[in-house]
């Protein structure tokens, strides 16, 4: 990450991005009841999870199936460091960046051997697998039942500036500067130098590695990195309540990855696009169909279906993902 | 009977199901370049039908067989209608990257993963449910002492047995087989040859369905049936495919039964829960130690 400072493109254009996301999001839950600034707040969290696939599979080419289990790294390292030693929830979120970038160079290690099938097998057995190490050693990690982390009560100072706030809202409060932060960083990683040899190192291994890029090395990077961002996001995910084998399944994997193609992998815009599409859909479908009998057991399923029709409907029509679309329809007008 | 024998046999009729799984990846890995990560999920769709007809009064047997055809069927569908038209796709900007070429298919397969989950929740309203077996799954014994292997245990081996068998038949004896190994080996001379390199490949798919409907037949006896329960085979089953040797038909089934005998006796010399654990690092330690697998051959880099 330190190259993004030393390189002049830390741009206007990402600060004001960031600026005017954090802003929408503030202006949007204003507007919301409680349950949709819960909403709003998953969203904030889960995009800092679905930027660490923009990174990893749309900048670099490598794809995992187990950023989910990464979370839960981030999330275990963040319960702990609060519950057992009593460290501030501020600093163990900073803190559960770097344990899970720790474990993203182990990982990315390993994963610098590994091409594309055999790296998305081994990411997803490690999606099963990690869940199952907090119940293996339970007396450490509180097995099935988990730690209990919330994010407490909003600071006086703040209910004195802006008067009574919900405990979602301050949930969104908490969650909105990582996001703007991660946004930023995601953003001007990718207009770098380094963005760029990532994305020589994605399009043509042999030609990069004659271009004098480190192949192994730049692999192993984009994995600390798109570590330390999966870990944050599931560092402030567990904050919501509960740090548990439970709260990161492998379908919370699959989902993530699934909101990074149907947005467009390759694309920052998309990411946030398939963020608010994962976490509003299962609610509007749910509106959508209330008023046709449809039989409970059915009604379940019904998000499920959809977000998997979309994520194949996108792959064989679409591949790069709404943003894509949009850019092509541009490009259309311009000619 | 003592563990360890019990281990023995519990990890040869285990190791027997891994094998078909981990010998339906390599199918499709050999004539697509695919890892289908839906492979289970199909297996899980054919079970349930199996089991929708057998609740309907059909025999073990006719519904034992509808599901054998329909995974062929649904393997051969998958690719025609979706591995197809994607990799066809060659001008796409996506497509033209080198490493989204594998990415991608990988993707689509997770998709009809999630897909035929949630239909077969909506369908068989996805709650957990028996599965009959042919065989009781009494212990076997001779004279007053009982063997630690059932009479489903040998069911199971000496179906996967019979199948690895036909198999190898097929692929040394039949045109076909030959046609098929020929486009793994080189799609292009192949082709030059006379031989229409995309059917052989729908035909690897419908093999590849065919290997996984059985395994998940015989593996949902013991296991009951619900939309996720094969999750965890086809974790085993890429293991034992990556330990075996990805490009290697042989290997994969030699991976299957040495991931049998792996969990088997971890199950029994150590603690169920330790299972995940295990293969996650069975998995790594293969990866390094031997990352084309034991009967794989060294892949090249392409320059």
């Amino acid at each position: 990450m330190s190259k993004v400072k030393t390189h002049k493109v830390i741009g206007l254009h990402s600060t004001l991005l960031s600026l005017v996301l954090f802003l929408f999001f503030i202006l949007l839950s204003n507007q919301f009841e409680p349950y949709n600034q819960s909403q709003l707040a998953n969203i904030a969290m889960l995009l800092i999870a679905v930027l660490s696939i923009t990174l990893l599979t749309g900048a670099s080419g490598q794809i995992s199936l187990g950023q989910g289990a990464i979370m839960a790294v981030g999330g275990y390292s963040s319960a702990l460091l609060v519950t057992r030693l009593g460290l501030s929830m501020w600093l163990a979120f900073i803190l559960a960046i770097f344990v899970s970038a720790l474990f993203g160079l182990f990982l990315g290690l390993a994963a610098a051997r590994l091409s594309g099938p055999y790296l998305a097998g081994t990411t997803l057995v490690m999606a099963l697998a990690i869940p199952s190490i907090a119940v293996r050693f339970e007396t450490f990690f509180s097995g099935d039942v988990g730690l209990s982390v919330d994010y407490g009560m909003p600071p006086e100072w703040l209910t004195n500036l802006v008067g009574e706030i919900s405990i979602e809202e301050w949930s969104l409060y908490v969650v909105l500067p990582f996001t703007a932060v991660a946004l930023f960083a995601v953003l001007n990683l990718s207009n770098s130098r380094t963005g760029r040899t990532w994305r020589a190192v994605r399009d043509n291994e042999v030609a990069a590695s004659l271009a004098g890029i480190n192949i192994g090395r730049t692999k192993v990077i984009v994995f600390v990195c798109a570590s330390g961002l999966a870990g944050l996001a599931g560092a402030l995910y567990g904050f919501r309540g509960l740090v548990a084998p439970s709260v990161y399944p492998t379908d919370l994997s699959l989902t993530l990855l699934t909101a990074a193609v149907i947005g467009g992998l390759r694309s920052i815009g998309g990411a946030i696009f398939g963020t608010f599409v994962i976490v509003f859909l299962p609610d509007l479908i749910e509106k959508a169909t209330s008023n046709l009998a449809i039989p409970e057991t059915v009604g379940i399923y019904l998000p499920a279906l959809t977000i998997g029709l979309l994520l194949l409907l996108t792959v064989i029509l679409n591949p790069r993902g709404a943003a894509g679309a949009l850019e092509h329809l541009r490009h259309k007008k311009k000619h | 009977m003592t563990p360890f024998l019990t281990a023995f046999f519990s990890g040869t009729a285990q190791g027997a199901i891994y094998a078909l799984v981990s010998l339906g990846l390599v199918l499709v890995w050999r004539s697509a370049g695919v890892v289908n990560f839906a492979q289970m999920g199909q297996a899980m769709f054919t079970t349930y039908i199996a089991s929708q007809l057998i609740q309907n009064n059909y025999s073990y047997w006719s519904a034992f067989l509808i599901a054998i055809i329909s995974g062929a069927a649904l393997g051969a569908l998958v690719d025609l209608g979706l591995m197809r038209p994607l990799t066809s796709r060659k001008n796409s900007q996506l497509l033209n990257s080198q490493s989204m070429r594998t990415t991608i298919p990988v993707i689509a397969s997770l998709g009809i993963l999630g897909v035929l989950k949630a239909l077969a929740g909506i369908f068989w309203a996805g709650e957990e449910r028996g599965f009959p077996s042919p065989v009781a799954p009494n212990a076997i014994k001779i004279g007053d002492t009982s063997l630690a292997i059932t009479g489903f245990d040998l069911f199971v081996i000496g179906t996967v047995f019979l199948t690895l068998v036909l198999t190898t038949i097929f692929f040394t004896k039949t045109g076909m087989g030959l046609a098929m190994r020929a486009s793994a080996l080189n799609p292009e001379v192949t082709r030059l040859s006379g031989i229409k390199v995309g059917w052989v490949r729908t035909l690897g798919w419908a093999i590849s369905g065919i290997a996984s409907s059985l395994a998940g037949l015989l593996v949902t006896p013991r296991t009951n049936l619900s939309p996720n329960t094969l999750d965890l085979l086809l974790i085993i089953g890429f293991t034992a495919a990556v330990v075996g040797g990805l490009s290697s038909l042989a290997g994969s089934v030699l991976g299957g039964f040495i991931l049998g005998y792996v969990i088997s006796f971890v199950n029994v010399y150590s603690a169920p829960e330790n299972v995940f654990i295990a293969i996650l690092a069975f998995l790594l330690l293969a990866l390094f130690l031997r990352p084309q697998g034991i009967l794989g051959s060294k892949e090249v880099r392409s320059v």
